[in-house]
Order: structure tokens, then sequence, then C-alpha cells
């Protein structure tokens, strides 16, 4: 703060020792103390006892080089050959409202320049840490949307033939068979959606309409009996009308996901029960459950729980994504080995009127 | 009466005291540092290696008391013309009393404008 201060002061202390220094030799002879119209100074003995002195402020400091005081900068020096007896000359100058507005302003200027240089810095060990992941991430994401656009046909083909067999001129035998295509390609037809929805749909504008949600979870539940039985999972549903303002792509994604994972991570013969009411609807089932510190992550994309079971993580994260666009709120519940309860609440969603 | 005769017996013996303790000065410092090395030069000697009262006093007085080479203020080349000079006679107390003279008669606190 007092770098271009000292060098001035410095030199003044200089020019003073010199003046002390004939006085000395001269003394008694004469004894006019050297005056200056530029500086004050003073001078102490070795015990700190002052000898003279010409400063405004006598609050002097001998541990500090350079200091401020009442509006004054002082400056100590330390002799070697105690002139007069001295070991202290200290001098003073007033100070400089300017200089002091200059010095704050290249403080700020120099530790804002800093900051930014430490922040691009950690900017750039940052990215670098994180490039492994986000490359990974990367090559994930165009992974998915390289393939997404070929499993359609396929898939669509599957499901359409399967509805289409005459299931009654076959032997029980193969309509088992059948089954197990039926859901092996219902689970990729569910894998399709969402990866389509992820990387395809997210940008489409969405189309907003009143949605029946009581029929809507009845198709879905319809749609997942075959998976469900599977498993031996049944359902209980307890359903009221209810509606919700909403895109019906969006609302499907949310409602296939919750029941898939409710399916995906139940216990055999276990059970999922679904409560429909005006403002909100709850799936619950008796499933393995999360551990409670691990509930806050179950939205996180890739996140997944289970490794025995299939999927990407991908599910929550675009209920996530869907219950945040419109302002719902998800609570999720779960005790280890009982099973998860989510409830979704529509309260805010719903505008009869519009 | 008899009060400013003891008051006057008092001053006298205050002045009487305090010229000894200037013969003191006098007679062992002053008579043989008149010419050869004048004491107010060797005060500012003194003085440029001993800041401070405390340390000026104790130091000559060390001295004083046991002149060396090593602790004279003189230079080498006085030394060897001069030699150091002789160790004092004076008790502790005399030696106080004529360095604190020699310390305010050349004080520059005092003489400094």
């Amino acid at each position: 703060m007092f770098s271009n201060q000292r060098t001035v002061l410095s030199n003044y202390a200089n020019e003073q020792v010199h003046q002390l220094r004939r006085l000395h030799r001269d003394f008694p002879t004469r004894v006019e103390y050297p005056r200056h119209t530029e500086f004050r100074s003073a001078i102490y003995d070795i015990e700190r006892v002052k000898i003279f002195s010409t400063l405004k402020s006598q609050n002097v400091n001998f541990d500090k080089e350079v200091y401020r005081a009442n509006n004054m900068i002082q400056f100590v020096k330390y002799l070697d050959d105690y002139y007069l007896g001295a070991k202290y000359l200290f001098i003073e100058i007033d100070e400089d409202e300017n200089w002091y507005a200059n010095t704050m302003t290249e403080i700020l200027t120099l530790g804002a320049i800093t900051l930014t240089i430490l922040a691009l810095f950690g900017l750039f060990f940052v990215n670098l840490f994180l490039r492994p992941m986000k490359t990974s991430m990367t090559l994930l994401d165009n992974f998915i949307k390289d393939t997404t656009h070929e499993l359609n046909t396929p898939i669509s083909a599957i499901l359409a033939n399967i509805e289409m067999m005459d299931r009654e001129c076959m032997l029980d035998k193969n309509k088992k068979k059948l089954d197990r295509i039926n859901i092996a390609a219902k689970t990729v037809s569910h894998l399709y959606h969402d990866l389509t929805y992820l990387v395809l749909d997210t940008k489409r504008k969405s189309n907003d309409e009143w949605i029946d949600l009581k029929k809507l979870i009845e198709d879905r539940v319809d749609y997942f009996t075959l998976l469900a039985g599977a498993k031996k999972v049944t359902f209980t549903m307890d359903l009221n009308y209810s509606t919700i303002y909403i895109d019906g792509v969006k609302i499907a994604r949310v409602i296939d996901n919750l029941i898939s994972n409710a399916i995906k991570y139940n216990k055999r013969r276990g059970v999922i029960s679904i409560k429909l009411r005006k403002s909100h609807f709850i799936i619950k089932d008796s499933g393995i459950g999360i551990e409670s510190e691990k509930v806050n992550d179950i939205f996180e994309r890739y996140t997944r729980f289970n490794s025995s079971e299939g999927g990407f993580g991908i599910g929550l994260n675009i209920v996530k994504s869907i219950i945040d666009e419109y302002a719902l709120n998800i609570d999720v519940k779960s005790v280890l080995g009982e099973g998860t309860t989510i409830r979704v609440d529509f309260s805010q969603g719903v505008v009869e009127d519009v | 009466m008899y009060k400013k005769l003891l008051l006057v017996i008092v001053l006298m013996s205050g002045l009487v005291a305090e010229k000894t303790k200037r013969d003191i000065y006098e007679d062992n410092c002053r008579a043989c540092h008149t010419n050869v090395f004048p004491l107010e030069k060797l005060y500012m000697l003194y003085l440029k290696r001993y800041s401070g009262e405390q340390t000026f006093k104790a130091s000559l007085k060390a001295f004083l008391k046991k002149p060396l080479e090593e602790t004279s203020v003189m230079t080498d080349k006085w030394i060897k013309d001069f030699s150091v000079k002789g160790r004092t006679q004076l008790t502790d107390k005399e030696l106080d009393e004529a360095i604190d003279i020699y310390w305010n008669l050349y004080d520059v606190r005092k003489k400094l404008k």
C-alpha cells in the first residue's frame, strides 16, 4: 500500500541522515536542527527518548516502517551511526487524499485482476477434471440419439404383429411364449419412449390439454399388466375422477415411469397400490425400497439403485424434469425392505376454466 | 533571623556541594582534555557510538574504570601515538557525578534548536 510512498520517504530519510551527519560533525558550533518544507522529522535515541522533533503527530511507532498517523504518513529509519545520539529517524509527510484514493483504486484493480485470473485458472482446471465425465456423458447421449431412430420401426412391428396374432388357435405353451415376447417388446418400447422423450422430444413444443387422469392410469396399468404378471405383481386401484391440464405425452411418461419402476423394483408377488384423488395421485409399491440418504439422488440421470434390473437410470430424471416444468410437486417416501411411496401433487396445475 | 541564617547555610552548603562535584569534573577530566582532545569532541565521538543517556553513561564509566583498546572510541592511530589512558582513581560515586556533569554540559537535547 505504501510502496510508492516508501521510496519517497526513504529518499527524504537519506537526505536527513546526510544533514544530521554534518550537524553532528559541526556540533555544538552549529545547533540548528535541519528542517525541510517537504517533510518533517524527529530523532530518538536507542532508549526511545526523544532528542528533537518537528513532527506534527508525536505518536510515533517504533515497530512499523511506514504507517498512517492522524492523516499523515510516518516512516522510520534505523541509523547505524548514531549521529547526535539518534538511533531512530522519523520522517513525516501529509497524507495525500488523491494518493490514498489512487492507491485504493490500484489495490481494487489489482485484486479484481488477480481474482479474475484465479477464476479463469479454476475454470480451466475444473473443465480439465470434468472433461472425462463430460466425454462419457456425451458419448452415451450420442449413442442413445443414434440408436433411438433405429428402434422405432422394429418395435412397432413386433407389437403390432403380437396384437394381430390369433391367440385362440394357439397352444397354451405358445401363448406363454407369445406373452414373453410381448413383455420383452413392451419393455423395449417403454425404454424407447423414454429415450425418445429425453433425446428428441425435450425441445418439442408442449401441446397442453385436459387429460382424464383416471382413464390414463387405467390404460397404463392395463398396458403394464402383462409385465407385472411376469413377477406376479398385482395392482390395487382406488381411482376417483380427476383431470389435469398438461401435455398428454409428458404425463404419460410420468405415469409410465412410476409404474414401470414400481414393477421393476417390486418383490415377487408384490403389490402396487394406486390412489387418485382430485389433486394428487399416489403410487405405492411393496418393493426393495431405497436407503433414506439416497432418496434425494433418485432423480439424478443415470442413477440406478439396483444393477440387477435393466435400464439406463433415466426414467425418474424424465419424471422430475416434467414435474418441474409444470410446477408440480413430487414427494418420495421409502423404507428399505418395505417399499416406496411416490405422491404427485398437481393442485397448482388444476385450471378447470382454461 | 535564625531561619534566614539557616536558609543561607543550606544554600551555601548546596553551592559548596555542587562546586565540589564540579571540581571533580574540572580537576579529573577537563584538566587534561582541554588541549589534547577537547571533551566536547570526545562527547560527540561517544554519542555516535553509544546512543541514549543510560547507555552513554554506563559505557563511559566502564571504560574509565577499565580502559581497553577494544572499548576506546579513539582511532587506532591515536591509540598508537598516545596509548590508551590510565585507569581512573575516582570512586564510583565521584565517577557518576563527574559523568553526570559531563552529560549535562553537552546534552544535545538541550542545545538543538
